[in-house]
């Protein structure tokens, strides 16, 4: 019997999918024919799951450059008529705010759909933004699930109320969206597939400002009919008991938390809920009833205020007077849970607590101080470390010249290589945005007078990193700029990308060199370098650092997952490195301070080599300053 | 009707957890119950605390086990479980692989590691309930040091609390390993099942 996947056209059945892979079988449910992103946990595997199968269901499916690229192209595609969806993580909506809020403004022809996972607790990202609020600014209606089984109808839905209301639509999703499991009934497949055309029509495709002024009032009346809908969207649903204690509005997945908390109080027959999956624009009308009936009320939602904010904005409007609670009893930081939403809840019906928290708040208090770091770090064998050792040996040595006391600056970036912020490379000294380390750079070499050296990965270099860098050249900026080329955007799952030569569906394309990018915008000095010569590498950057202007540096060394991974295809063994315990002088750990490679133990006083973690890179026999390290 | 059934698989990157809850949610469906969970990826990379969620029955709505209610703890690695203790029901479970993997943080004097006797302590403050095996010996006995998650895997079945079917769960192991390596998977579950059903007599 095949297994059933999210290609299967089988109705009725139930899979155990991932959260992205839910929301990849409703475009396929919805007959998406174009499907783009920019990976970005906790979002890639949407579009991962979506390149496995395009040649089967009939899609065209793309990584593109950057959010903003990806979110361009499914626009495109909608206003010849085709059904599109972009995805991304919350950061990566920013990089595609420009487009956002003036392609809300023209009436949609073709379904069109913006997947944002936001991430509350910042669990793989630089803050926990809420989307909902850039939703609301441009004007885009917001479907939320509150499961799995809701992630998927809700991205089918959202194509046909897309072009149902002509307008652009977001589906929301959160972590424990993206990356729960559980399982789904599946749907029909829609096989239509149209042929695309442009019809020329300025007054509703071209933005000059008679267009928005004339597009604008267009738009607010079709929000108007959508704010109107809402009322009866099955996503939204209100639960009224008689002489409730409390009504609570519970907003995405938090109305999983919310059912589970009530459950666990024994409150069933004694609060009124409702359910929200459309936070914007809200169910005003299910709101108002709600909120006439009770005489205190309890929002719950993950991160902002946002809904919370509307309610009490409705309740002033039609004069209602009830309490309304929110973000003063649930947290504003992080994830939710059903514990945080009972506690909330316990709180204001005055109800008996079922687990003693405190309790189990002291046992975890007594035990953190016994539980070791487990951080994640890079991998044995990766080439990041010997390119910070190259860097950071490089970047001291220039320092000197600047005054005893100077300090190297290294900007950082959005990627595995940020992982160098930690003991011992040390090599991290800001991390903003993609992009945002040659970024940085541009403005600190204007104002400090010390040596700076700036990096980013390969995918990050193609994704946000260019303009920064013609603006280092076109403004004479005395930095240098590092591109670690693992070949792969690593972090997120080694999805390929414009230097890899191959496309999300595993076709070969033109594969871009970052170096014939920075010699063809002008920079003067660019050498590509081996990082595993640790020697060579050392003494270039060190060049790079002293030539007057902007340099580049490409520190070109396959991912060694990847790297692994073929050699294992291949049926090539690995050969490690072991230390000889003779030469070792136990009060040197140059191995252990130096590089921080988790297959380098101590055991009693000696540096040992763990031999199924060593990939045989020799890293650490360059450094060892005793010639202890050999090759076995 | 099965109401509600929490199990937290905890474990470091690389020990097979992910693929520990794929295979439990799978036979969940064949045997006819929902199935909700949660998992971290992203900075999980290898190395890095894994902790992946599965719960099953009626009452479960959301990806995440409340505090306090967790019904087993499987603990791949002895810290790891120690981490996740407080997720422990006061009736709750734990299985612990008592093989400790130490991260380089220690090498580098950044942290330490606990001894065995004070995890076990602290645990104890909870349940009493602890099965301690050594998953990486019975592993090789089997065939294989990678099978480990399938030992603990047979030992969770062996504690005959689960709302599963031992055989949905073999035909699972089958179907997701190749034909050659199947026998030894099969195998390693089979030993920690009768290690888990030993230590519960």
């Amino acid at each position: 019997m095949k297994e059933l996947t999210i290609s299967s056209d089988a109705p009725g059945e139930r899979i155990f999918v991932l959260g992205n892979e839910a929301i990849a079988r409703g475009a396929i449910e919805a007959g998406v024919q174009v499907a783009t992103a920019y990976p970005g946990t906790p979002s890639s595997e949407i579009l991962e799951n979506l390149a496995r199968v395009a040649k089967e269901v009939d899609m065209y499916v793309e990584w593109s450059t950057n959010e903003k690229t990806a979110f361009e192209g499914a626009l495109g595609v909608s206003i010849c008529g085709v059904r599109a969806m972009a995805s991304m993580k919350h950061v990566g909506l920013n990089v595609a705010h420009d487009p956002l809020m003036t392609a809300s403004h023209i009436r949609v022809k073709g379904g069109l759909v913006v997947v944002v996972a936001d991430d509350p607790w910042a669990w793989s990202s630089q803050n926990e933004q809420d989307s909902r609020y850039v939703a609301l600014q441009g004007n885009i209606p917001v479907l939320e699930p509150s499961s799995l089984q809701e992630a998927k109808d809700m991205t089918a839905d959202a194509f046909r109320l897309s072009e149902e209301f002509g307008q652009l639509f977001m589906l929301r999703s959160v972590t424990r969206i993206g990356h729960g499991r559980s399982d789904i009934v599946l749907g029909e497949i829609s096989r239509e597939r149209r042929k695309g055309s442009f019809k020329k029509d300025p007054g509703l495709l071209v933005y000059v400002p008679r267009t928005a002024r004339i597009n604008k009032p267009l738009m607010l009346e079709r929000l108007e009919k959508i704010r109107k809908a809402v009322n009866t969207m099955p996503y939204n649903q209100l639960n009224l008991v008689d002489n409730a204690k409390l009504g609570i509005i519970a907003c995405g997945l938090s109305y999983s938390y919310t059912m589970e908390a009530v459950k666990w109080l024994g409150l069933e027959d004694e609060v009124s809920i409702l359910k929200i999956g459309t936070p914007n624009p809200l169910p005003e009308e299910l709101i108002i009833k709600l909120l006439t009936s009770v005489k205190e009320i309890l929002v719950v939602e993950e991160l902002d205020p946002f809904v919370e904010l509307h309610v009490k904005a409705i309740a002033g409007e039609h004069n209602i007077g009830v309490k309304i609670h929110g973000k003063d009893v649930v947290s504003r930081i992080g994830e939710l849970s059903t514990r945080g939403v009972t506690e909330a809840i316990a709180k204001l019906t005055k109800s008996k607590l079922p687990v003693d928290f405190a309790e189990l708040d002291k046992l975890q208090q007594e035990a953190a101080p016994l539980l070791p770091l487990r951080p994640p770090a890079l991998c044995p064998g990766c080439p990041h470390r010997a390119s910070f050792r190259a860097i950071t040996t490089a970047a001291q040595r220039v320092a000197k010249d600047y005054g005893e006391d100077v300090e190297p600056i290294y900007p950082s970036d959005i990627g595995c290589y940020t992982l160098a912020l930690n003991p011992p490379l040390h090599a991290v000294d800001t991390t903003v945005c993609m992009g945002g380390s040659f970024g940085l750079a541009n403005g600190m070499a204007r104002v400090v007078e010390a040596p700076i050296i700036a990096h980013l990965g390969d995918s990050t270099f193609f994704h946000a990193g260019i303009p920064p860098l013609i603006n280092a050249v076109y403004n004479k900026a005395n930095i240098t700029m590092v591109v670690l080329d693992n070949s792969a955007t690593a972090m997120t799952g080694f999805q390929p990308h414009p230097g890899t030569g191959y496309t999300a569906t595993g076709d070969e394309t033109a594969a871009l060199r970052a170096e014939d990018v920075a010699r063809a915008c002008g920079v003067k000095f660019v050498e590509v370098i081996d990082p595993f010569d640790l020697k060579a590498a050392t003494e270039t950057v060190e060049k790079a650092m002293r030539f007057q202007g902007p340099a580049v540096l490409v520190f070109r060394g396959l991912c060694t997952m990847i790297e692994l991974r073929d050699k294992k295809k291949a049926g090539e063994k690995i050969v490690p490195y072991h230390v000889d315990q003779d030469k070792c002088n136990p009060k040197c750990d140059a191995c252990i301070k130096l590089l921080g490679c988790p297959a380098i133990i101590k055991q009693g006083d000696k540096a040992v080599i763990d031999a199924a973690l060593c990939t045989g890179c020799s890293l650490c026999a360059q450094v060892c300053p005793y010639n202890a390290i050999i090759q076995e | 009707m099965v109401r509600e059934f929490n199990i937290l698989i905890t474990g470091v990157g690389g020990q097979g957890v992910i693929l520990m809850s794929e295979l439990l949610g799978k036979a969940a469906i064949a045997d006819g119950l929902s199935v909700r969970g949660s998992e971290i990826l992203g900075m999980a990379v290898r190395g890095g605390s894994v902790t992946t969620i599965i719960r099953v029955g009626e009452d479960v709505y959301g990806p995440l086990i409340p505090a306090g209610k967790c019904d087993i703890v499987m603990g791949l690695e002895p810290s790891e479980a120690l981490r996740n203790a407080h997720f422990l029901s006061k009736s709750g479970l734990v299985i612990l692989n008592t093989v400790p993997i130490i991260p380089f943080t220690v090498s580098l004097g950044q942290s330490s590691y606990p001894s065995l006797e004070q995890i076990v302590e602290k645990l104890n403050s909870i349940t009493g309930k602890i099965i301690k095996l050594d998953a990486a010996q019975i592993a090789r006995e089997a065939g294989s040091l990678l099978a480990a998650n399938i030992v603990m895997l047979g030992a969770l079945f062996g504690t005959e609390l689960l709302p599963l079917k031992i055989a949905t769960i073999k035909e699972r192991i089958e179907a997701r390993f190749p034909a050659k390596v199947a026998p030894v998977n099969i195998k390693a579950f089979d030993l920690g099942y009768q290690v888990c059903q030993q230590a519960v007599k």
